[in-house]
C-alpha cells in the first residue's frame, strides 16, 4: 500500500479528467484500480491477462470519457462496467478460449477466493463478518451478476433455480450489502 | 407505492448498475426514476453497495501498472506556446540585426581599405609616369647623342675616304692673301665626281661678323665661278660640301655680306690656291 496515493472528492476528479489533468489521471488510478483490479482478476482468473485488462480499462476511460454522464451513475460504476465488459469480452474471445482451459464459470466464482493471487484487502475492516453475513446462497448469485456479467435469466439457467428466487436472493444480497455499508 | 416496492425487488435497478439491460429496459429505468425521484435513492445506495463490495474485494495491482499507465496518457501540454513563440523570436530578430551591424562594419572596412589602396596606386602611377617622363628624355638624349655620333662617323668615314684617295681627292691648300697672311684652309677637290669639300677642320681664317660670310669661288678659265657660302668656327671636324664643279684651275675664298654675292669682292679675299 502507497502511502501517497492521491485521493479526491468525485466531482473534482471528474472536472480534472475533463480538462486532462495528469495530477487527476494520478488521482483516478489511485482511487480505484485495486478495487477495478478485483473485479478484472475475478472475471479473468489470470494475474497477466488482469494486468493488461487494467491497462486497457483505464486508458479507454481516460480517452473516451466524453460518453460518461455523470446524472446516470457514479464514475466507479462507469469503469468498473468498462471493466468487467472488456474481461467478460476478451474471456469469450476465439483468441482467448483457444490458448486456455479454464474450467466452467460458474466453478471459477466459488474457487475464486481460493486463488493464491486473490489477496483479499484486510485493511477493510469487517471482510469476515461481511461474509459471514452474506448467505452463501445470495453471495453466488450476486457474485455471478456483479463479477460476470449474468442476466437474472442467464443466472437461472446456470444455477437450476426460478427466475423469482434468483431475483429475491439478488435483492437479500444487496439489502445486506445496504445495511452493513450505511 | 406498493408499485415501486415490487419495481425495486425486481432487481431490475441492479441490472441496470450493471448495465446489464437491453437499450429498451435501460429507458424504462430511466423514464420510471423520472417519474419517482425515490428510485434514483436507491440506484445510489446499490451503486454505493457495489463500490464497497468491490473494495472489498480489492486487489492491490503491481506498482509498474501505475507507471504504465500515467506514461501511456496524452497530457494536454502545459507550457504557454505564445509565449515560447516570442523567446523563439527574439533572439532571430536580433541575429538579423547582429549580421546586419557585422555586414556594416564590414562594408565600411572593404571602403576603407579601396580608399587606401586607391590613394597609394595613385601616388605610384605619378611616380610612374615621372619615371616614364625621365627615361623618355634620356631616351632622346641618347637618341640625339647616337644621331650625332652617327654623323659624327661619317664624317670620319668620308674624311679617311678623301685623305687615303689622293689620286681620286685633289687636296688643295688655299694660303692667305696679303689682307690676312696667317690664314689658311684645305679644299678636297674630286672632278670625277665633281665634289668640293671644305676641310673644316683645317680652316684658320679671321673671325667673321654676324653680318658676312665666307664664299668660296672656283676660277675656271679666268672666271670665278660661286660655290657657296659657308660659316666659319673654329676647332669643328668634318668636310663640308659644296656646289658641284667638274673643272677649277683655282680655289679663292672672299669675306661677302650675308647670303654671298654674284661675283667676288676681290678686295675682300682672304685665302687662295691653286689645284
Amino acid at each position: 500500500m502507497r502511502k501517497d496515493n492521491i485521493k479526491i472528492a468525485e466531482h473534482e476528479l471528474i472536472e480534472g479528467i475533463r480538462r486532462k489533468d495528469r495530477m487527476a489521471a494520478e488521482a483516478l488510478y489511485d482511487m480505484y484500480s485495486a478495487a477495478i483490479f478485483g473485479v478484472i482478476i475475478r472475471v479473468v482468473q489470470n494475474q497477466e491477462l488482469a494486468e493488461d485488462l487494467l491497462q486497457d480499462t483505464f486508458v479507454k476511460a481516460w480517452n473516451s470519457f466524453t460518453s460518461y454522464d455523470e446524472s446516470k451513475g457514479k464514475l466507479f460504476t462507469w469503469i468498473s462496467n468498462i471493466a468487467r465488459n472488456s474481461s467478460i469480452d476478451k474471456l469469450r474471445s476465439k483468441d482467448y478460449r483457444n490458448h486456455s482451459n479454464i474450467d466452467k464459470i460458474e466453478n471459477n466464482v466459488y474457487a475464486i477466493d481460493e486463488q493464491q493471487f486473490v489477496e483479499i484487502n484486510s485493511d477493510s475492516m469487517g471482510v469476515r463478518e461481511l461474509v459471514e453475513k452474506l448467505k452463501p446462497q445470495d453471495k453466488i448469485i450476486l457474485d455471478l451478476i456483479y463479477f460476470k456479467g449474468y442476466t437474472h435469466v442467464e443466472v437461472s439457467d446456470e444455477l437450476h433455480l426460478p427466475l423469482g428466487t434468483v431475483k429475491t436472493r439478488l435483492r437479500c444480497a444487496i439489502n445486506t450489502l445496504k445495511s452493513f455499508f450505511n | 407505492m406498493e408499485d415501486i416496492k415490487a419495481y425495486i425487488e425486481s432487481g431490475v435497478l441492479e441490472l441496470y448498475v450493471l448495465r446489464n439491460l437491453t437499450d429498451a429496459e435501460r429507458r424504462e429505468v430511466e423514464d420510471m426514476c423520472l417519474k419517482f425521484p425515490e428510485l434514483n435513492t436507491e440506484l445510489s445506495q446499490i451503486e454505493n453497495c457495489l463500490l464497497q463490495y468491490s473494495n472489498v474485494y480489492s486487489v492491490e495491482p503491481p506498482i509498474a501498472s501505475r507507471d504504465e499507465f500515467l506514461s501511456s496518457m496524452n497530457f494536454e501540454v502545459q507550457a504557454e506556446p505564445p509565449q515560447e513563440t516570442a523567446i523563439v523570436k527574439l533572439p532571430s530578430r536580433d541575429k538579423s540585426i547582429r549580421f546586419y551591424k557585422f555586414a556594416f562594419a564590414a562594408s565600411v572596412t572593404l571602403l576603407l581599405i579601396s580608399l587606401f589602396t586607391i590613394v597609394n596606386l595613385n601616388k605610384e602611377l605619378k611616380e610612374s609616369k615621372n619615371e616614364i617622363i625621365a627615361l623618355q628624355s634620356s631616351n632622346q638624349k641618347y637618341a640625339s647623342q647616337v644621331n650625332y655620333i652617327g654623323k659624327e662617323l661619317q664624317d670620319n668615314k668620308k674624311f679617311l675616304q678623301v685623305y687615303q684617295n689622293p689620286e681620286e681627292y685633289k687636296l688643295v691648300t688655299l694660303k692667305g692673301t696679303p689682307k690676312a697672311p696667317e690664314a689658311s684652309m684645305k679644299v678636297a677637290f674630286n672632278n670625277g665626281k665633281q665634289e668640293v669639300l671644305i676641310d673644316v677642320s683645317s680652316l684658320n681664317l679671321p673671325a667673321t661678323d654676324a653680318n658676312h660670310q665666307y664664299q668660296l669661288w672656283a676660277l675656271v678659265d679666268g672666271k670665278p665661278i660661286d660655290l657657296g657660302v659657308f660659316d666659319y668656327t673654329s676647332g669643328q671636324p668634318g668636310l663640308t660640301q659644296m656646289k658641284s664643279i667638274g673643272k677649277a684651275q683655282a680655289f679663292a675664298v672672299t669675306l661677302e655680306k650675308k647670303g654671298g654675292s654674284k661675283t667676288p669682292t676681290l678686295t675682300e679675299m682672304v685665302v687662295m690656291g691653286g689645284v
